[in-house]
């Protein structure tokens, strides 16, 4: 809940999963001139933390994922992923991509291998896991199919198996159910939160839904409308475990912080709106 | 309800019978009207057959070269030459196509190059292949290869570069390798955009082998339609394409059935899919 504002000494959990310290981020423009994505953010999450971060859209979300990924380098700050600075590809963690990207020439099955076979896994072995993880996710019986034969929420319970056969430490999620219908998102969030609960990986989840972040996190970083986005405000979510994202929007404890929250995001997707209107 | 609205917009030979009946009509027709016009005494309107021989002589030639033999390696040569074609302008097209799509420095330096290369009518080069590569299978096949590599090139190219970014760094979050990447993700792409333009490539294997030896050779059914041409027997002109068709039938029949089996991961063209 403390403001998480720019250079404030917060204390650094010495177990944190992901911490970005005074993290910079500037992309170059097409047309000329730079975008500064990220200014001076600091954020750490804890192992066996699932943290949403919600913020306007252009906020510089996504940007911080591919951080903790390491598909992108910072030009100011640390990222450290256990305590080490991240050199490379984060190889403790595995990314749920917003867009589609399984393999289209591949079987589900096959998708779902991909890890393992990187890894070298005898394909026998490699197969029966991911048999054992399709079932997992709901789609014994889907392992023949290619991803044009399935539907949308399947290929995102495909691309979840695929994430997790890996058995990452870190679970990397950029809005990885915004382009499901509402009924299909309240069911793939309840089995992310059910296979969540089983090992309890530390999670980073974006998204730029309030409710959704609040019914799965413990804890809802909220970003500031870009340019050089920063963390605006935390808040512990100490709603009960198990949860049910349905039924759980309707406690009052969930309407009372998602007000709190509310308050201070109305402003910034304001401003952010603004910007883009001009 | 949709039937009847394809009823109506394709009318009442929408059946995919009485649709061949129809196509079958046309042919028949088109050769009745051939033999007929190529008969008729001078005076009314006619088909002179020196020029225009006829269905039935054509015919009759086509039986003969079969059962005599004599067109059988003429057809083999030129199968062989257009394969040899086919097979060694993809390989080249889909490594440099590689190369070119991997290094954007590469492609920089030699894009002037590839653009005038490709440019070019290609068959100014005929006969420079004849006279570097003799009369023979090779230089065909080098005339082919010219044909065949800058559409597998291209589209290897395209395929390479055209792969989602999204795909790629998802791959690598799993733990790809350079090699894996390659093999697992890039290929395939590019495989499928090479697989697009299958009949063309092989198509233009054949043009590379009949014209080259139409312009200079011993055997192939280029030759023979040349020789033909020498004597300025019409029928063994008409012979010649009628069997050249015939080969082209077969060779796109199997092109299709290989694009079957290996894009059968590839939605149908129109997908009802609104993603």
């Amino acid at each position: 809940m403390a403001d998480g504002r720019a250079g404030t000494t917060e204390p650094v959990a010495v177990a944190a999963a992901v911490g970005f310290h005074g993290v910079g981020k500037t992309f170059s423009v097409p047309g000329g001139g730079t975008y500064t994505v990220l200014h001076n953010l600091s954020l750490t999450v804890g192992a066996g933390e699932f943290v949403s971060i919600v913020g306007p859209t252009g906020g510089g979300k996504s940007t911080l994922l591919n951080l903790a990924a390491g598909l992108l380098v910072p030009d100011a700050g640390d990222v450290l992923v256990f305590g080490e600075p991240l050199r490379g590809l984060n190889r403790r963690a595995s990314y749920l991509f917003q867009s589609d990207v399984l393999l289209p020439w591949k079987t589900a099955e096959h998708n779902v291998m991909l890890g393992l076979q990187f890894r070298r896994l005898p394909p026998a072995e490699a197969r029966v896991r991911a048999r054992d993880w399709l079932a997992r996710v709901g789609l014994a019986g889907f392992e023949n199919r290619y991803p044009h034969h399935l539907s949308g929420g399947m290929r995102r319970r495909v691309a979840l198996a695929q994430a997790l056969i890996i058995d990452p430490e870190i679970l990397l999620m950029d809005e990885p159910f915004s382009a499901l219908d509402v009924q299909t998102r309240q069911i793939m969030e309840n089995d992310l939160l059910e296979l969540w609960q089983e090992d309890r990986k530390t999670v980073v989840f974006v998204t730029h839904d309030l409710e959704e972040a609040i019914a799965l996190a413990d804890r809802v970083v909220v970003l500031s409308a870009g340019p050089a986005s920063r963390v605006l405000g935390e808040y512990t979510v100490g709603l009960a475990r198990p949860r049910d994202v349905a039924e759980i929007r309707l406690t009052t404890g969930f309407l009372d912080i998602y007000r709190r929250i509310w308050e201070q995001l109305r402003g910034e997707v304001a401003k952010a709106y603004a910007q883009r209107q001009r | 309800m949709r039937s009847g609205r394809d009823n109506a917009e394709h009318g009442w030979w929408a059946g995919r019978e009485v649709l061949l009946a129809v196509q079958a009509l046309v042919l028949v027709v088109g050769l009745v009207l051939w033999e007929v016009l190529s008969r008729r005494h001078p005076g009314g309107p006619s088909l002179d057959p020196f020029f225009f021989s006829r269905p039935s002589l054509i015919w009759g030639r086509v039986q003969q070269w079969f059962t005599s033999g004599f067109i059988y390696r003429h057809i083999t040569i030129t199968a062989e030459e257009m394969i040899l074609a086919f097979l060694i302008g993809a390989a080249l097209g889909i490594a440099l196509g590689f190369v070119f799509g991997r290094s954007p420095l590469v492609s920089r330096i030699f894009d002037p190059y590839i653009k005038v290369a490709n440019a070019l009518p290609r068959i100014v080069l005929a006969p420079i292949f004849a006279l570097w590569f003799g009369l023979g299978v090779l230089s065909k096949v080098v005339f082919g290869v010219t044909l065949v590599f800058f559409i597998v090139f291209f589209n290897t190219y395209q395929g390479v570069r055209e792969v989602d970014r999204n795909i790629v760094n998802n791959a690598r979050m799993l733990g790809a390798t350079e090699a894996d990447l390659v093999r697992h993700v890039l290929l395939p792409s590019a495989l499928s955009w090479i697989l697009s333009s299958l009949r063309t490539s092989v198509g233009f294997a054949l043009v590379g082998a009949v014209v080259g030896e139409y312009l200079g050779a011993a055997r192939g059914l280029g030759y023979v339609i040349q020789q033909a041409e020498g004597v300025l027997d019409a029928t063994g002109v008409f012979a010649g394409i009628v069997v050249l068709s015939a080969f082209v039938l077969v060779v796109d029949l199997v092109v299709t059935v290989v694009e079957r089996r290996l894009l059968v991961w590839k939605p149908p063209a129109a997908t009802e899919e609104a993603r």
